[in-house]
């Protein structure tokens, strides 16, 4: 008499970001299915042939209060009376306010053993307020939390906000967390098979991972590629001018700088290619690497720079400064920057050159409070004791700063994919198919704070066997 | 031992609470939808049936006289029927949460005639707790519980409530309405439980556990161990014997002198989640029943506990025994309720 577990979707995002306008979409557009929602207590859904219930986001703290070990009292309390019904529900929806922690309410899916045996997280979903964000982003810890927890991430209000700014705002999403599926949405209108039934902690499709995330760490953070002419063009850095209709073509930027290390130096290579196609900008790529770790150039206001394997260390005045950049001949350049959330323009005879090509890096040299996605590709098979040791201790030492976990892993003995996903402290893994004609390769992703990336890879060869 | 099905009956949805009338005549079944129906317990055949609660039925319990069927609901309301005439005769509003436990209180059978405070029901709704006059009128509301409530269970002499919510049970007293006891405990609790002579206090746990008061004596025992939490228990009507449900097993402690704590429980197998258990009232027979459908009889101070087994058509939801223990009736989870003859 066991019956397949039923659905539930999780909610989150701050006040106005459009959660009830895509809960009452969800409810109006499946009419096939009885849904029941649960509601935080300032819900206001506005679809009445559905099942609607108010909860009060109580929370069973266990452990004095760990965030990591609580649970959702309320959660329990009413998924265990929906139970109560001669007709299955077809899937739960559950709001959860602004202000909510979400690892509560995974938790409770992962440890109570009634929630876990009759009801299955399908997936977090957060919707983002285009406009607004940033604002949460700097502000709050919840919003942050609520963008590193989720399995889809609906970047909504797309209308209020220029093409230019949700690049930035992605990008910046997805250095937080990036194993999500980001979606850009006005009135959070996209087809429902994107946010139902997507199977974010189904624990073989939560480790279908952009493998453009598990890149290598570069000692950059940005790279832009400029199609320029032969002659003596200025570099600006920093200072933002309103030149007419030129004026806001900013790489990712949000308007406020992180700058890493001392905020009066910015790190500098300018590389010729080719063209920007992928062989070409992966090569100077590379070659920009081993620039990085070279000595530096120090080169003052005023100066001159050229293109070529060299580090040029930009000395700034109150994070502004003007130097020049001297092209023997024209053609394509990539300009290598160390620190992506710095202003920098090419102006080339007044008009300041846009990019024809631009990408974003995963830098070393990350903040420590951050919140990041920190991946592991590695082959080979994994010695399955070590590598029980060292997620248990991992775990225990560090479980309340991680605050998702997924990956797929080849442990030697087993012909089959260990697949694992975990919230916190808890988590859950079980081998599914057979790995078969597909490389053993062991990939794992990380999403949360004090994330040494170098220590974690260090630690996870050592489990190799 | 056999168990031979008396008779059976049909209604609308999950049978979410099932009583016997304290004369024995009548089996009160309430569907999670909302209606409760009265079977007459003589082969007749014969139902009335009442709407319940519009948003759903969570709870029903018989007045001490069996005159009253109270019921709780998710409309928040608790409503009175009156079984003889056959209608609503009453309505008290307890809270806007849903009202998921009623209590009435037991007489005290030391007191002859009507108690001081007479008959009266408790009900909890969300962080509510409410005293409820068998003619609808609230007699008191206590100060909001820092959680929801989450059990209620009248000692048996009927001089205090064990209302529980995670972080504590409080014990308030039924003419005073002041708090007499506060008994911390730190997790989530799903039942209460009263030995008959009012000895014990246990509740089960989130966690999972099953935890022991002797409230009088300030002593209290943590058994521990369980697969999932317990949301079911029950004692024997010696006091000795306590059942719980919160695995494949229903555990039996013994809490004859000084408790359980260094003995180790007996263990009534299943093979699915225990999902009730219910000791006789006035023998000794243990029903327990797991989700599988598969619904067992012990005698638990046997060598061999195990008395009787039957398969079911359906998940069982609740077991409830007759007055006079001879019939087990048995809802399921899709409106089906069975009475079964218990034959030695």
């Amino acid at each position: 008499m066991t019956d397949a577990p039923i659905p539930v979707t999780v909610l989150t995002g701050f006040l106005g970001a459009g959660k009830t306008t895509l809960l009452n979409r969800i409810l109006t557009e499946q009419h096939g299915r009885k849904l029941a929602v649960i509601e935080n207590e300032f819900g206001e859904v506005g679809v009445d042939s559905q099942l609607v219930i108010s909860g009060d986001e109580e929370l069973f703290e266990m452990n004095n209060g760990c965030i990591c070990c609580s649970v959702r009292g309320d959660l329990i309390r009413i998924l265990g009376r929906l139970l109560k019904r001669k007709d299955k529900l077809g899937g739960i929806l559950i709001e959860t306010t602004g202000l909510a922690n979400p690892a509560p309410v995974a938790q409770t899916f992962f440890t109570d053993d009634e929630m876990r045996a009759a009801f299955r997280l399908d997936a977090i979903v957060t919707v983002v307020d285009a406009k607004h964000v940033l604002r949460h982003l700097d502000s709050g810890d919840e919003s942050v939390k609520q963008i590193a927890f989720a399995d889809v991430i609906l970047l909504n209000k797309t209308d209020l906000v220029s093409p230019a700014e949700l690049d930035g705002l992605e990008s910046r999403i997805h250095r937080i967390n990036a194993v999500a599926r980001i979606h850009r949405t006005k009135d959070c209108s996209l087809p429902l098979d994107q946010v139902l039934e997507v199977g974010g902690f189904n624990l073989s499709r939560a480790t279908e991972i952009d493998p453009g995330f598990l890149e290598l760490e570069y000692p950059f953070e940005w790279a832009g590629g400029y199609a320029l002419p032969a002659g003596s063009h200025e570099l600006v850095i920093g200072h933002f001018h309103h030149h007419g209709h030129d004026h806001n073509h900013e790489h990712g930027h949000d308007h406020h700088t992180h700058h890493h290390g001392n905020e009066n130096e910015l790190d500098l290579a300018v590389l010729p290619v080719g063209s920007f196609d992928e062989k070409e900008t992966a090569g100077a790529r590379d070659i920009a690497v081993k620039v990085f770790s070279d000595w530096e150039r120090r080169v003052a206001e005023g100066e001159s720079i050229d293109a070529g394997p060299t580090l040029n260390r930009l000395q700034l005045v109150e994070g502004n400064g003007r130097f020049r950049l001297n092209l023997e001949k024209a053609g394509r350049y990539l300009v290598f920057e160390q620190c992506s959330e710095v202003l920098l323009h090419i102006r080339v005879c007044g008009e300041t050159a846009r990019p024809g090509w631009q990408q974003d890096f995963h830098a070393a040299h990350e903040h420590n409070d951050a919140v990041t996605s920190v991946g592991i590709r590695q082959p080979g098979d994994l010695d399955g004791k070590r590598l029980n040791d060292w997620i248990g201790e991992l775990l225990r030492t560090q479980g309340g700063d991680i605050y998702r976990m997924k990956g797929v892993l080849s442990v030697k003995g087993s012909d089959k994919r260990l697949v694992f996903q975990g919230v916190h402290m808890l988590f859950d893994a079980k081998f599914d198919r057979d790995w078969g004609s597909d490389p053993r390769v062991n990939t794992l992703v990380f999403i949360g704070k004090n994330l040494d990336r170098a220590k974690l890879t260090e630690a996870f060869k050592a489990c190799l066997a | 031992m056999n168990l031979v099905q008396q008779w059976s009956a049909k209604i609308e949805d999950y049978v979410i609470d099932l009583e016997w009338s304290p004369d024995g005549s009548l089996l009160a079944a309430a569907a999670g939808s909302g209606p409760i129906v009265l079977l007459a317990d003589d082969g007749s055949g014969s139902r009335h049936e009442f709407p319940g609660h519009d948003a759903g039925t969570n709870c029903i319990s018989f007045s001490p006289d069996g005159r009253l069927l109270a019921s709780g609901g998710q409309d928040g309301a608790v409503k009175f029927w009156d079984v003889v005439a056959g209608q609503h005769s009453a309505t008290a509003a307890a809270g806007p949460g849903w009202v998921e436990h009623i209590a009435w209180r037991p007489r005290n059978p030391s007191i002859a005639g009507s108690q001081p405070g007479g008959v009266l029901l408790a009900a909890a709704a969300g962080r509510k707790l409410v005293f409820i006059g068998p003619d609808g009128s609230v007699r008191h509301r206590f100060p909001d519980a820092p959680k929801t409530l989450s059990a209620l269970a009248w000692e048996p002499s009927g001089g205090c409530l064990a209302a529980a919510c995670f972080g504590a049970i409080r014990l308030w007293d039924a003419d005073d309405y002041v708090p007499q006891k506060e008994l911390p405990y730190a997790n989530g609790i799903h039942a209460l439980a009263w030995s008959a002579d009012g000895r014990w206090l246990v509740s089960g746990n989130q966690d999972p556990s099953v935890h022991l008061w002797i409230p009088a004596e300030d002593i209290e025992l943590q058994m521990s161990g369980y697969e999932g939490k317990v949301r079911h228990l029950s004692f024997d009507h010696t006091g000795r014997w306590l059942a719980t449900s919160g695995g494949h097993d229903a555990s039996i402690w013994d809490c004859s002198g000084a408790g359980p704590e260094g003995r180790a429980p007996a263990m009534l197998p299943h093979d699915s989640t225990v999902c009730a258990v219910a000791f006789q009232r006035r023998h000794g027979l243990l029903a327990t029943a797991s989700d599988d459908g598969v619904f067992v009889l012990w005698s638990p101070e046997r060598q061999q506990p195990l008395r009787a087994t039957v398969r079911m058509p359906a998940v069982p939801t609740c077991l409830s025994w007759s007055p006079d223990d001879r019939f087990l009736a048995i809802g399921s989870a899709k409106g089906g309720v069975y009475v079964l003859r218990c034959e030695p």
